[in-house]
């Protein structure tokens, strides 16, 4: 027999024909139009070639062919945060899509069962999708001789990485703390934690950075490769461009007001009632690269510059260690303290009164010299 | 008589005040478009900012880090003799210390000073032009460069008194002023004594010249070295403090009125126990105050077409004594005095000041140039062109006689007593 | 470094103000202990008088209004460039929302700042007059002669910071954030630069523009 296709098990589910056009619609929506794989590549029949226009369409063909994707979900050093989210996602079809029809063999947080059921049931799904399955990893992880920071049924987390990265198809490392280490790593990183990519070096991997990701790139990069077989176009940092391709700044409904030099001062200034620019409070939109500002959150309901708060730069490296969530984007990391500048500038004024005197004493000289 | 002893002297003299102004400069070459000799030539050597460039060497060598890391690196060389004979052929031969670059610096550097701090140097090495060096010897033998010796003085005193049938009144005790005339009047402008005299006693003055201050042109002051330039103001002090006078006035010589004016008492205290002012701030005075009995319009009356006054830059832009030629000639010239464009502060200088005049060598640049002043003076088409130097005034003589032109040059004083209304 | 501009931005740039701090006051303090000799000379005029007219006119005719100056009549673009190139460095430094904010992280006090268009053609005002002055110091027979090394680095390390920060707001060529690390990384070049070089004549423009008030005022001819 066949294996089912996530539309035969979507219209046991009693999803009419309808409906599940309509999902395309907003999955194609959700992947971004413009990360469609080369046919070639996502090994789907050449009669699928269509235009851009046409994507719903070609989403609807893999859904009808193609094989459901069984998803092995860990988390190590997180909040599951990023899980959260992902049950948040805009169209509540598509969160019960990845959630529910997709298999997702292993999550710890949703699964019923407990203890060593559940590592049970992860070892044979393991075994049974071996070279399949997309690994999905929540957290950083602790390494070294930090690596007891976090265990789980008695290995670490670096152990249970690497073993269940070795079957996988793919990896996505979801949340900043995943892609790149997040707050676990943030100084002075007291559990040497390490991202994904730190660790793992012969698989693809796909950083969804955020605190949380955007629910709907969590749904998009799972469904892409669900159903085409390959991972979207990503940017330098592994970030898919239909997501990440963007800065917040470039997106924002406050950026005329930054265009026109009006900024916000406080949280409770005319400014901030008027809704302007929060660059001075600190936003790190112009350097943030997500799509807070176009997909929103909450069903696109708002955002956080939306909501009168600065963007803290979430998806970026390093978010926790810039000068300071309300500090300006540019001011710098380090700021040198007073005693800092004190020496600075007592060791110029001695290098200065030493040069000073020894100048004093070659001018003494050459009075002496003419006398 | 070495590079070491210019050196010692860059040294000794670089205080704070010369150091931060050779630290305030960017080296943008706005200077350059100020100095005449640049403009006449268009060599880039005559550029302020290069003509101090031993001065700064030697500065940054001496006294800072970056002087030296420079030297290490070979990015700078030692001050060598050849660099210092060749910037004493840029500064006495292609400087007349007029302080023009100093308006144009961005920066406000005054440039003069610091020109003036070049040639300290080179005069303490050694490195004075052999014509420069001649007069000044000149002056220390005789007590003057032009060869004015006491019976020469003598000589040329009684003769205008007696050509010009006017009283100079020699060594009087007691007079209220001393006027010092400079050699180059007493030689070769005797006019100007017979003017000024005619002037001061027209005015009432209780005034008197000195047997033994009667040369107030130092070349020690040209020649930069401190050592001459204090001689002879020496002489002049001590001539004033004998006959008691209150004030000391310079007559018409620019660089003159700047040693005994602007830097006497940084080297002799005592010059602050007169007070010294030129000869044309007696003359803005006493027109002033009604004291001259002068027919205005004298010259338009004339006739003799346009008169233009020249700036000197000792006198005027160094001097301070813009006003009162304007306020003279303006009462006397209304209808026919017009300024040249540039003008009081702004006024290109004549090309023979510092010294330059002195040096045979320097002849050809200096020529050039005069043709700046030619220009300028043919724009507002005059035919007198009146001054309150005779060195500018010896400039202008030398440049109608090599240019052929037929200009009439003329001192201020010379203008100013030949509209008094003689009173019989 | 490139990859990460967390240290550029970080100890690196820190270091930078710390060096600046140093070498500027070193600087100051060695000139100073130079020593400075009275003015005993009776003026003829006011050095107040003199200092404050050599002020207004440092800032405001000369740059600006160079047809009122004989002198400055001979090539008024390239004191049109200059004074242009100063206007727009400290419009951008001081008034530019970004460098605004790092003076308040410093400081810990801000001000108003000046809408991104205005301070976009400031800046390009500013390049273009970079580059007139380049190509002045490259063709004038003066300044071919007065320019070492030092001053062709003067203008690079002034240049960079300019032309990074353009580059960056206007997303040319590389990605923000390593623009962002190369501008700051010029910046802080500059700040190390500056107590070596002449470019710290801002500091010493105070003493030049002051001396050239009381010899003028003193004197009572206008400076």
């Amino acid at each position: 027999m066949p294996e089912e296709s996530v539309y035969d098990s979507l219209q046991k589910e009693g999803v009419s024909r309808r409906d599940f056009l309509k999902l395309c619609g907003v999955m194609a929506g959700a992947m971004g139009m413009t990360s469609m794989p080369p046919l070639e590549k996502s090994g789907l029949p050449s009669s699928l070639d269509v235009t851009e226009a046409k994507s719903v369409e070609r989403i609807a063909k893999a859904m009808e062919t193609q094989p459901r994707l069984p998803v092995i979900w860990l988390e190590f050093q997180d909040c599951t945060g990023c899980s959260e989210s992902l049950t948040r996602a805009n169209a509540p079809t598509l969160g019960n899509l990845v959630l529910n029809t997709l298999t997702i063999e292993h999550h710890e947080a949703l699964s019923a069962a407990a203890g060593f059921q559940v590592e049970e049931a992860k070892q044979q799904a393991m075994e049974k999708y071996a070279g399949q399955y997309i690994l999905v990893v929540e957290g950083s992880i602790p390494t070294g001789e930090h690596a007891a920071y976090c265990t789980v049924g008695g290995r670490t987390a670096e152990m249970i990485l690497e073993e269940a990265a070795a079957g996988a198809a793919a990896i996505i490392a979801i949340g900043n703390c995943a892609a790149f280490g997040g707050l676990p790593k943030a100084k002075p990183n007291p559990t040497n934690a390490a991202s994904v990519l730190d660790l793992v070096k012969d698989k693809a991997v796909v950083n969804l950075p955020g605190c949380p990701p955007i629910p709907e790139a969590i749904v998009g990069v799972i469904t892409h490769f669900a159903l085409f077989g390959v991972l979207p176009e990503l940017d330098k940092l592994n970030r898919p461009m239909a997501f990440y391709g963007k800065t917040v700044h470039d997106r924002c409904l406050r950026r005329p007001f930054y265009e026109a030099g009006k900024f916000a001062l406080t949280f409770d200034d005319e400014g901030a009632r008027e809704g302007w620019c929060l660059f001075k409070l600190g936003c790190k939109g112009p350097t943030t690269y997500n799509a807070c500002a176009s997909i929103r959150w909450d069903s696109g309901l708002s955002f956080p510059v939306q909501s009168n708060h600065p963007c803290l730069g979430c998806s970026e490296p390093d978010f926790w260690d810039g000068p300071g969530f309300y500090q300006g984007l540019s001011a710098p990391i380090n700021r040198p303290n007073a005693t800092a500048v004190g020496a600075a500038a007592a060791a110029g004024v001695v290098a200065g009164v030493a040069a000073g005197a020894a100048n004093k004493a070659k001018k003494k000289q050459a009075n002496e010299k003419e006398e | 008589m070495t590079t070491q002893d210019a050196m010692n002297t860059f040294v000794k003299d670089t205080g704070g005040w010369v150091a931060s102004q050779l630290e305030a400069c960017t080296r943008c070459g706005i200077c350059a478009d100020a100095c005449h000799f640049y403009t006449a030539t268009g060599n880039p050597e005559y550029a302020p900012v290069w003509k101090v460039e031993l001065l700064r060497r030697a500065y940054e060598q001496q006294f800072t880090f970056s002087g030296k890391i420079k030297l290490a690196l070979g990015i700078d060389k030692k001050i060598t003799d050849a660099d210092l004979n060749h910037w004493s052929d840029l500064n006495y031969q292609a400087c007349t210390v007029c302080n023009k670059c100093s308006i144009a610096c961005p920066m406000g550097i005054d440039l003069g000073s610091l020109l003036a701090g070049v040639r300290s140097g080179l005069a303490a090495g050694g490195f004075v032009p052999e014509d420069l060096a001649k007069a000044v010897q000149l002056q220390l033998d005789e007590g003057s460069p032009l060869g004015m010796t006491d019976e020469v003085w003598e000589d040329r005193l009684e003769w205008v008194e007696d050509d010009w049938e006017v009283d100079i009144p020699i060594d009087v005790e007691g007079a209220d002023t001393l006027v010092i005339f400079s050699s180059i009047e007493v030689m070769k402008f005797p006019t100007n004594i017979a003017a000024i005299a005619q002037i001061l006693n027209a005015a009432g003055e209780n005034w008197t010249v000195s047997s033994t201050a009667r040369e107030v042109v130092n070349f020690g002051f040209y020649e930069g070295s401190e050592e001459h330039t204090k001689q002879f103001l020496k002489t002049l002090l001590d001539g004033a403090k004998e006959l008691g006078v209150k004030r000391i006035v310079v007559t018409e010589c620019g660089h003159a009125y700047d040693a005994l004016r602007w830097h006497a008492a940084h080297m002799l205290p005592e010059a602050n126990n007169f007070e010294i002012t030129h000869i044309t701030g007696v003359l803005g005075e006493l027109v002033g105050a009604g004291r001259l009995n002068l027919k205005p319009g004298f010259y338009d009356e004339l006739d003799a077409g346009t008169i233009t006054f020249h700036d000197a830059c000792k006198i005027q832009r160094k001097g301070g004594h813009i006003k009162e030629p304007r306020e003279i000639l303006n009462l006397l010239a209304p209808e026919s005095f017009k300024e040249m464009t540039p003008n009081q502060e702004q006024a290109i200088c004549c090309g023979g000041g510092g010294g330059v005049i002195a040096i045979k060598d320097a002849d050809p640049i200096r020529f050039k140039s005069f043709e700046l002043k030619i220009d300028q003076v043919n724009k507002v088409g005059a035919k007198t062109v009146a001054m309150s130097c005779s060195n500018c005034r010896l400039q202008y003589v030398d440049g109608v006689g090599h240019f052929d032109l037929d200009w009439k040059v003329t001192g201020l004083s010379q203008m100013v007593a030949d509209a008094l209304i003689e009173e019989e | 470094m490139m990859q990460n501009p967390t240290f550029i931005r970080g100890p690196f740039f820190q270091a930078a103000l710390l060096i600046f701090v140093a070498g500027m006051l070193y600087r100051l303090v060695r000139v100073l202990m130079l020593g400075w000799s009275k003015d005993n000379i009776p003026p003829m005029g006011s050095k107040a008088t003199g200092v404050t007219q050599s002020y207004l006119k440092g800032l405001l005719i000369w740059p600006f209004i160079p047809w009122v100056k004989n002198t400055f009549s001979k090539n008024p673009v390239i004191y049109l460039a200059g004074g242009l190139f100063h206007l727009s460095l400290f419009t951008i430094v001081f008034f530019g929302a970004p460098h605004m904010l790092v003076f308040k992280s410093l400081l810990g006090f801000g001000w108003a700042t000046i809408p991104l268009p205005i301070v976009d053609w400031m800046a390009t005002a500013g390049i273009v007059a970079m580059i007139a002055l380049l190509i002045h110091r490259l063709t004038n027979p003066v300044l071919k002669l007065i320019s070492g090394l030092p001053e062709w680095l003067n203008w690079l390390f002034v240049f960079l910071p300019m032309i990074t920060g353009y580059l960056m707001t206007h997303h040319l060529f590389l990605p923000y954030e390593k623009i962002f690390g190369l501008h700051v990384l010029s910046v802080s070049v500059l700040l190390i630069w500056i107590p070596f070089s002449r470019i710290s004549h801002f500091m010493f423009y105070f003493f030049s523009r002051t001396i050239h008030g009381q010899e003028f005022g003193k004197r009572g001819v206008k400076p």
